[in-house]
């Protein structure tokens, strides 16, 4: 049976544009989308504009316990909410059922009451400076949400959608929403629920997906809003940077790219293995598509455990996750990527290179093991590179080409290195260094890609008294 | 792997002799012509004794296909010939034999699906590579003539050296051009006073003229302003895309306005399909065949395509769309049995091409690490 799903949140009193919906199919699961035309989505911004009185008159400490009340319905297995996001979330997203089970788990323990509240902490030591001016060592000042937020996001990481509108909800913006394809089911399920928790909250937040790149629509909305969040590959997150009057606070979540490292403490037996299982995990979540996700694992030679033995170690990891978690489908460009990928890596090996190649055949895992940079890297499916590191002293200066984009590493048998190491990496560009089972779902409270995520989004403003 | 894998090479004297008399036996088929077409049976018999020659001569090759359990007593059919992917002539030399007495290395420019170190080609004979080049050639482009004047928008060899495309107008050139104009240099800048006075010479000494270049060159030449009517009896060559360019021209606008710029017909506008990575080329039999749409391209007698499906790469059914593998007996000297990204249909023997599997907005915030490599490294 086909079930359509209507990928779409709008505030009170905006009727629908004129133009037939589109719709893209998705399995069995039809997803709607509105067919936007400029003049139809200035209305929408006007309405958000007209929220914002009511909105800044909320105390933030409210607006966490709302919020957090509807993220908690994603986590409760009773609740319908929860039923509905995981009927449309693995057609939405291309995940196997599994697999969007446990992306739902990690990204809504997010989402709950106590993480908002991680999060508020976290980002101002004393949250009622957004809801008027307090003292703090003799300043006065408070913090502002912009009048118009708009979260751009062109990537599918299901998820990532709502914990943008929560934030900028959390600090009394008003939000324009446009999720990437791929991760829509999320956003228009939280909006809906918040529309029957908090009519007045719902109001402020709107969720409409364009297709990327349509320039008539983004410029209306870059025009109207305060503050720019864009999330996606370098070159759109450019040309939206590129199209935002210079008036207006844009944040850049570009295109990031994560790293494993093992040190020889995590390669005895049978710590080699745990590690390994622990990896694949952190690999296969998300199938790889993660700014999380490790891509290329540093295995520190030395230990008893060789780095060759701990890319088979990884291997059966990930076989065995191919079981139990399995894979979405790829579509026919990223099938073709895969067999490019296996094919060339294939050869090389028979080259007598000393390059070796596991893979799952049908399922698309695959492990490919090569002493030199990473030419050969995948970026399709959950593929994943080992490569062997004398001394892990090497990685910082390996990693610093990257600087800029670097974001995660994971780390397993590190020992007392890790503090030196950790800040080291810092330095050539990492952003956070964690164990291999905090990878794939960071806390509230983390500095997303070095950033504040909720500082970011406000402006101060300062008091002095007579 | 900083460096690319060198391919061992194998009893010198053996293989180079081995593989001379096979090129002279290709070659003599191949310029027989290609009006007649190849049976099965004699395409096949001819394709396994090239598989069970590059198995010997190539070690990477033969333990690639040993490890998919195809050996020349295995193999019983070209279909069954280990498939390469295009992707992995960025990273080997797939040459059978020794890859220091090849004649020719040529660059792949934008083949390979990511950035990064260039693809290539090594071609161990210029002579089996001519007579793979030639016999179509003439055939869809000069199928009423022996000789035409070319104006080419495709720099010359001299100017980009390890070019096949440039290679291939100069080899063609040398048999079939009265003369040739090179009229857009290395960097693909277009020379507007000798690409005037090429035009103006061809219609003063009315001659018929080959226009040949990129859709890309086409869209530039025809922004400038650049194009003139050409003689009675000339005719275009156009070839490849616009792979990541910045402006995009449907081929059926391009071809029409080409057609009312030069005066030539889009009857007589022959698309050119082929990649560093096979020797052979396809064409569009609108002059050859007065073919209407031109939506099919004809390959040589000495090849064959599948579409495969993307997933499995079983073979798909006759119409439906897949992922193009083609295998070229002119491949002789590297590997023949190709795994390409390109996309089409085969009917009737024939490609429709549908286009390159990229293009689809990617997924997920990760970034390929290779790109960032290419990106940050692009001396490489």
């Amino acid at each position: 049976m086909s079930h359509i799903f209507d990928a779409w949140a709008l505030p009170p009193g905006v009727t629908l544009p004129h133009r037939p919906s589109l719709s893209f199919e998705s399995g069995s699961t039809q997803v709607r989308y509105l067919d936007a035309d400029p003049d139809w989505l200035a209305r929408v911004l006007d309405a958000l504009g007209d929220s914002r009185s009511r909105l800044v008159d909320r105390r933030a400490g409210d607006l966490c316990v709302t919020l957090g009340a509807v993220g908690a319905r994603l986590l409760d297995p009773g609740d319908t909410l929860r039923m509905k996001a995981l009927e449309y979330l693995p057609a939405d997203a291309g995940l196997s059922a599994e697999m969007a089970t446990v992306v739902l788990d990690g990204m809504a323990r997010d989402w709950a009451e106590d993480g908002l509240r991680e999060l508020l902490d976290a980002e101002f030591t004393d949250v009622a400076c957004l809801d008027g001016f307090v003292e703090r060592q003799g300043r006065i000042s408070m913090a502002m949400g912009p009048g118009l937020c708009f979260q751009i996001i062109a990537g599918s990481v299901p998820g990532v959608g709502v914990s943008a509108l929560i934030r900028s909800l959390l600090v009394k913006s008003p939000t324009l929403l446009k999720p990437g394809r791929g991760d829509s089911v999320l956003p228009v399920l939280f909006a809906s629920a918040l529309h029957e928790a908090d009519p007045e909250l719902a109001a402020a937040l709107a969720v409409v997906y364009w297709p990327g790149g349509s320039e008539a629509l983004e410029n209306v909305a870059l025009l109207g809003a305060d503050v720019v969040v864009a999330y996606g590959g370098d070159e759109t997150v450019a040309a939206l940077r590129g199209r935002t009057p210079v008036t207006t606070r844009f944040v850049a979540y570009h295109h990031r790219v994560s790293v494993a490292v093992v040190g020889v403490e995590a390669l005895g037996r049978p710590h080699a293995e745990a590690s390994a299982a622990s990896l694949a995990k952190a690999v296969a979540i998300f199938d790889q598509r993660g700014c999380v996700s490790p891509r290329v694992v540093y295995v520190e030679e030395g230990g008893t455990v060789s780095p060759r033995a701990f890319a088979s170690l990884l291997a059966q990891s990930l076989a065995g996750l191919g079981r139990d978690l399995p894979s979405g489908g790829l579509d026919r460009a990223e099938a073709s990527a895969l067999h490019q990928v296996r094919g060339t890596a294939e050869l090389v090996a028979a080259s007598e290179s000393g390059v070796d190649i596991h893979h799952g055949g049908d399922a698309p895992w695959t492990v490919i093991f090569d002493r030199g940079p990473m030419d050969l890297a995948p970026s399709v499916g959950r593929t994943v590179q080992v490569v062997p590191l004398t001394d892990l002293e090497q990685l910082p200066d390996l990693l610093a080409r990257m600087g800029t984009h670097l974001q995660t590493v994971g780390t397993a048998g590190l020992g007392d290195r890790e503090q030196v190491l950790a800040s080291r990496l810092g330095r050539a560009g990492v952003s956070r260094v964690v164990p291999f089972s905090e990878v794939p779902f960071p806390p509230p409270w983390w500095h997303h890609d070095g950033g504040n995520p909720l500082g970011d989004l406000v402006r101060w403003v300062d008091l002095g008294s007579e | 792997m900083t460096l690319r894998q060198k391919t061992d090479p194998k009893g010198v004297e053996t293989v180079a002799v081995g593989f001379d008399v096979l090129a002279t036996e290709l070659s003599g088929r191949f310029s027989a012509g290609v009006e007649s077409p190849w049976s099965d049976t004699d395409f096949g018999s001819l394709a396994l004794r090239v598989f069970e020659y590059q198995f010997e001569h190539n070690p990477t090759y033969r333990r690639y296909s040993e490890r998919r359990g195809a050996t020349p007593k295995t193999v019983r059919a070209w279909r069954d010939v280990p498939v390469v992917p295009t992707g992995a002539f960025k990273h080997l030399d797939l040459v059978a034999g020794d890859a220091r007495t090849v004649e020719a290395v040529f660059h792949t420019s934008g083949t390979n699906l990511r950035g990064g170190a260039p693809g290539r080609h090594l071609i161990p004979r210029l002579s089996l590579y001519r007579a793979s080049l030639l016999p179509p050639f003439k055939a869809h482009l000069l199928p009423d003539t022996d000789s035409l004047r070319f104006i080419s928008l495709i720099p010359s060899p001299d100017e980009l050296p390890r070019s096949s495309l440039s290679h291939m107008v100069s080899a063609a050139a040398q048999v079939f051009a009265s003369e040739v104009h090179w009229v857009v240099d290395g960097s693909g800048v277009l020379d507007l006073e000798l690409l005037t006075a090429a035009i103006h010479d061809s219609i003063s000494e009315d001659e018929a003229v080959l226009l040949l270049g990129t859709a890309f060159a086409f869209v530039h030449a025809l922004d400038q302003d650049a194009l003139g009517s050409l003689p009675a009896g000339s005719r275009i060559m156009e070839t490849g895309g616009f792979k990541g360019r910045s402006r995009e021209v449907s081929k059926v606008e391009l071809y029409a306005t080409l057609s009312s710029e030069t005066s030539v017909t889009v009857a007589h506008i022959v698309n050119e399909y082929g990649m560093t990575e096979l020797q052979s080329q396809l064409y569009t039999p609108v002059m050859s065949e007065q073919a209407h749409d031109g939506s099919a391209h004809v390959l040589p007698p000495w090849m064959r395509v599948r579409a495969l499906d993307p997933s499995t790469l079983e073979e798909l059914e006759e119409g439906a769309e897949g992922l193009l593998a083609f295998f070229d007996l002119a491949n002789a000297g590297s590997v023949c049995h190709v795994l390409t990204e390109d996309v089409g249909s085969v009917r009737h023997g024939r490609v429709h091409l549908a286009g390159r599997v990229v293009g689809a907005e990617p997924r997920g915030c990760a970034r390929a690490m290779d790109d960032l490599m290419a990106a940050s490294d692009a001396s490489l």
